[in-house]
């Protein structure tokens, strides 16, 4: 009785934090999102886009990723380049999809919490335009030999907005915090111990080699606040570009310029304020965007997207990093999901490029496991495709075997959602496969899937920067986070790989064997990444939204239109 | 008095029986409150420390007396989603969105349909009989939310007259013009459709009171038109309207959570969707015994207005 107690309070915490993390990935509003805590997210600036952010305002120009066959950007076109240097001054107003409740950095974060950190806060570390860690409000973060110690040495002289010293205790105690807290503590499981070594730095001991460990700190656990407001709720005192004049649950928050930023002499950040307001509705959304209202909003529909693109007074960022799956979770511990067969059978049965075509508009990219093809890290693999005789011929072996196959899909009430779960139902029953919804409690989610309380689950998640942020997920260490529990040699192994070397190629073979396993075993029915989904448009006078910003070295930072890492510092617009 | 007396006790019993009502269906609710308050590494005597902290434990009766006792003083507990603020902050920034919302909305739409109804049933057939009961059977058949949509499209997107969203919405008397311009278009629009309530309530109403023989005999000594239309007519022909404005108050506060949606308005609708969703059912409960209190409180009022505007109520409750 205690252990079920027990279970339950502790799936009741971790599910709080899962559902508020739809923190890298999404504001739409779909959101079972259970995104890793640390993920960011980035846009990749188009290779086939001519008029990108011009070279004026961004010195160090980067290379664009490999990301042929995402479209990112538009508009812009008809500017003149030399006039498009950043101008100070100014506010916005930003429509958010999800509404925030809360700073407690020691706590689930809503996504529109987050969205509103990104302007307050400055993370440990940042990512670089090629997704790869660097220090940010860290000096350096440098790891020993084998990756089981890591120390950051924070930059002399940094203030929090209340003009605490952000020091080496200071990161300490926020990371201990972190570290410590039950709702979000397993982000960082693998570290031992924490400790002040001198006034600027920390030392961070792990239980395992992780030399992916820094990327966590470009998320959640990397975010500083001030000692004293360690699990305040009500506001964040961090070390941001911007500071928190206001917060009104429900309608949405206010910042104004931090006049003490530590890149002030770059001349960031930009505007005098930013006024985030939660938006829930699509259409409010775009009609406020369409009058002016909102200088630009995060999560417009597909179809909106679809007609901002033909219109050349408005710009659309589409990120691709950091974009959540859509998928099923199949629970390979109960049946009929223990058997292989039945979970290929699935997989051959559904017409992925179907339900893109038809309920996305053609924006987002099937998918085969949870990298994004345009992630440096994907490797193809041999999840079944469409195949509908192939799936019969698994039917009725299995049929023959075992019996009729029937199950529950556990799903939120979310309209748009059950709407693709039952064409993909009907997908499943041409080849005699019975499925039934059973609707489940809005936000349970999470809660449903630790508790193991489902056979099929409609689920969105993943899409962390580096695959090291997606572990627990699939790992067998990962107990009750491991949503299918699925126990695979190959994908611990694979996964290990990737978490415990430093070096790329080894890594990349660790991720592919990694999605391998993933394609053999299929825990999971994917269908697509939702590239276009998570989107940004703001109008063409607002700049710094979709493109490179800076980091601390003046090298080009990831432009991360739908991660938490959104760079608030480098947005001006025109006067 | 005792007419008074007898509504106010009634009153009270619904007020008692909707907030014990919602208190049990909360209660039923799947979760633990004082779980999640107290952590993953929480010893039971510190789930039940923070069980008691919040008012969680005893029996369900206990603790909704203990929560009545609360709620009386407007103690209605911390919002658990939104920790760092009780539910009366929530509320407290809310409700005068709504009150604002309904009040502006109820003054529009009598200021369109009364004078509406006037010139209808003093020309009954006429242009503008037809063009005002056309134009309300219109109004009636469009929902709120389509309503809301179209309004906002034309004066908002097109024209840019008004803005789309409510947004840092300043007080009434810190930037009235500000404010009412903020709040026109939502307010409209959760008027527009009393209206045709309203005009066709009032009209069949007035037309029915042109035919008595006090008025007739009051255009046989010669008063103006104006004045036997807005003193000896409107008056006897506003008791269905004034039920209707009444019931109408309370309903409004359905329409105006759709309003709230639409127009961006952090209001009481917005507030308790919200919460709703999140769980957050101490302020569920906190929304649910306002708008209670409100809902009662405004038949009480319109049952007051009965016997102002028409004697014989009045001398009939002696």
């Amino acid at each position: 009785m205690l252990v079920s107690t027990r279970r339950r309070t502790l799936a009741i915490l971790v599910s709080g934090a899962l559902i508020a993390a739809a923190c890298s990935g999404s504001d739409s509003a779909d959101a079972p999102t259970t995104t890793d805590i640390p993920a960011t997210a980035t846009d990749a600036k188009p290779a086939d886009t001519p008029d990108g952010e011009p070279a004026a305002t961004e010195p160090d120009e980067p290379a664009p990723l490999e990301d042929g066959d995402q479209l990112t950007s538009e508009g812009e076109g008809n500017v003149d380049l030399a006039s498009l240097k950043p101008v100070a001054g100014g506010e916005i107003t930003f429509g958010l999809t999800n509404d925030g409740t809360g700073f407690d950095t020691t706590g689930a974060v809503a996504p529109g919490s987050i969205r509103v950190i990104t302007a307050l806060n400055d993370s440990l570390a940042g990512l670089d335009i090629n997704a790869d860690w660097q220090p940010n409000l860290a000096e350096s973060i440098i790891g020993n030999d084998d990756s089981t110690s890591w120390i950051i040495t924070m930059r002399p002289g940094l203030l929090f907005h209340d003009g605490e010293p952000v020091d080496g205790e200071a990161v300490r105690a926020n990371l201990q915090a972190f570290r410590d807290s039950p709702i979000v503590g397993f982000a960082l499981g693998a570290v031992d111990s924490i400790s002040a070594i001198n006034e600027l730095s920390v030392q961070i001991d792990m239980n395992v080699p992780w030399a992916a460990f820094p990327h966590v700190l470009v998320g959640q656990p990397g975010w500083m606040v001030s000692p004293a407001t360690i699990g305040t709720n009500e506001t964040f005192t961090g070390t941001g570009p911007f500071m928190l004049e206001s917060w009104t649950p429900g309608d949405g928050a206010r910042v104004v310029r931090n006049p003490n930023y530590w890149r002030a002499d770059e001349g960031l950040p930009y505007l005098d304020a930013i006024n985030f307001k939660f938006l829930v509705d699509a259409t409010v959304k775009r009609q406020a965007f369409e009058a002016g209202d909102v200088q630009g909003y995060i999560g417009p529909e597909s179809e909106d997207i679809v007609d901002f693109l033909a219109d050349d007074a408005t710009d659309v960022w589409i990120g691709t990093a950091g974009a959540n799956e859509y998928l099923w979770l199949l629970n390979t511990t109960a049946a009929p999901f223990d058997d292989l067969r039945v979970r290929q059978a699935m997989a051959h049965a559904i017409d992925k490029q179907f339900i893109i075509d038809t309920f996305r508009d053609g924006l987002t990219v099937p998918a085969n496991g949870p990298l994004n093809p345009s992630d440096r890290w994907y490797t193809e693999n041999n999840y079944p495709q469409f195949d509908p005789a192939a799936a019969q011929a698994l039917v009725d072996e299995y049929e023959a075997e075992v019996g009729p196959i029937e199950f529950e899909l556990s799903i939120e009430p979310n309209a748009s959602v059950i709407e693709v779960a039952e064409v993909m139902m009907s997908f499943l029953a041409d080849v005699g496969i019975d499925g039934t919804i059973k609707e489940i409690g809005q936000g349970q989610s999470a809660l449903t899937a630790i508790l193991d309380d489902f056979q099929a689950f409609s689920w969105f998640q993943f899409g962390s920067p580096d695959p090291d942020g997606d572990y627990v997920f699939f790992h067998s260490s990962g107990g009750f986070l491991n949503w299918s529990n699925l126990v695979s040699a190959d994908i611990d192994a694979g996964l290990d790989a990737g978490r415990q070397n430093v070096d790329e190629a080894t890594r990349k073979a660790g991720y592919a064997q990694f999605l391998q396993a993933l394609g053999d075993e299929v825990p999971m029915i994917w269908v697509d990444h939702l590239n276009g989904v998570e989107a940004a448009v703001t109008l063409p006078e607002l700049h710094g939204i979709g493109t490179p910003g800076t980091l601390p070295d003046g090298s080009a930072s990831l432009p991360m239109t739908n991660g938490s890492f959104f760079a608030w510092s480098g947005v001006w617009i025109e006067q | 008095m005792l007419i008074f007396v007898q509504r106010l006790g009634r009153l009270i019993f619904v007020f008692f029986v909707v907030t014990f009502v919602t208190f049990f269906l909360l209660d039923q609710a799947p979760g633990d409150p004082a779980e999640r308050f107290a952590g993953l590494n929480a010893t039971p005597e510190v789930i039940e420390g923070i069980r008691a902290e919040l008012g969680l434990n005893g029996s369900l009766l206990e603790r909704y007396l203990r929560w009545l006792g609360n709620a009386v003083r407007f103690d209605f507990g911390d919002s658990i989603v939104t920790r760092g603020f009780s539910s009366w902050d929530l509320i407290r920034e809310s409700l005068p969105k709504t009150l604002e919302l309904m009040v502006l909305a109820e003054i529009m739409a009598i200021g369109i349909a009364v004078p509406l109804a006037l010139a209808s049933a003093r020309r009954p057939g006429s242009f503008i009989d037809k063009a005002s009961s056309s134009t309300a059977f219109g109004l009636l058949a469009l929902p709120a939310f389509v309503l809301g949509i179209y309004m906002s499209f034309i004066f908002g997107v097109k024209l840019g007259w008004f803005p789309t969203i409510v947004d840092n919405l300043p007080g009434l008397n810190d930037d009235p013009l500000d404010n009412l311009r903020q709040m026109f278009l939502p307010s409209l629009t959760l008027a527009l459709n009393l209206v045709a309530v309203y005009l066709r309530l009032l009209r069949s109403d007035l037309i029915e009171t042109l035919q008595e023989d006090y008025v007739m005999l009051a255009q046989a000594r010669g008063l103006s038109e104006r004045r036997i239309m807005w003193r000896h007519v409107l008056r006897p022909s506003s008791l269905n309207f004034t039920t209707a404005v009444g019931l109408n108050i309370a309903g409004l506060i359905g329409g105006a959570f759709i309003i709230e949606v639409l127009f961006a308005i952090n209001g009481m609708g917005r507030l308790v969707i919200q919460s709703v969703i999140l769980e957050d059912f101490n302020v569920v409960a906190a929304v649910v015994a306002i708008l209670t209190v409100a809902y009662v409180m405004m038949n009480f009022l319109v049952d007051v207005l009965y016997s102002i505007l028409d004697p014989r109520i009045r001398h009939a409750t002696r």
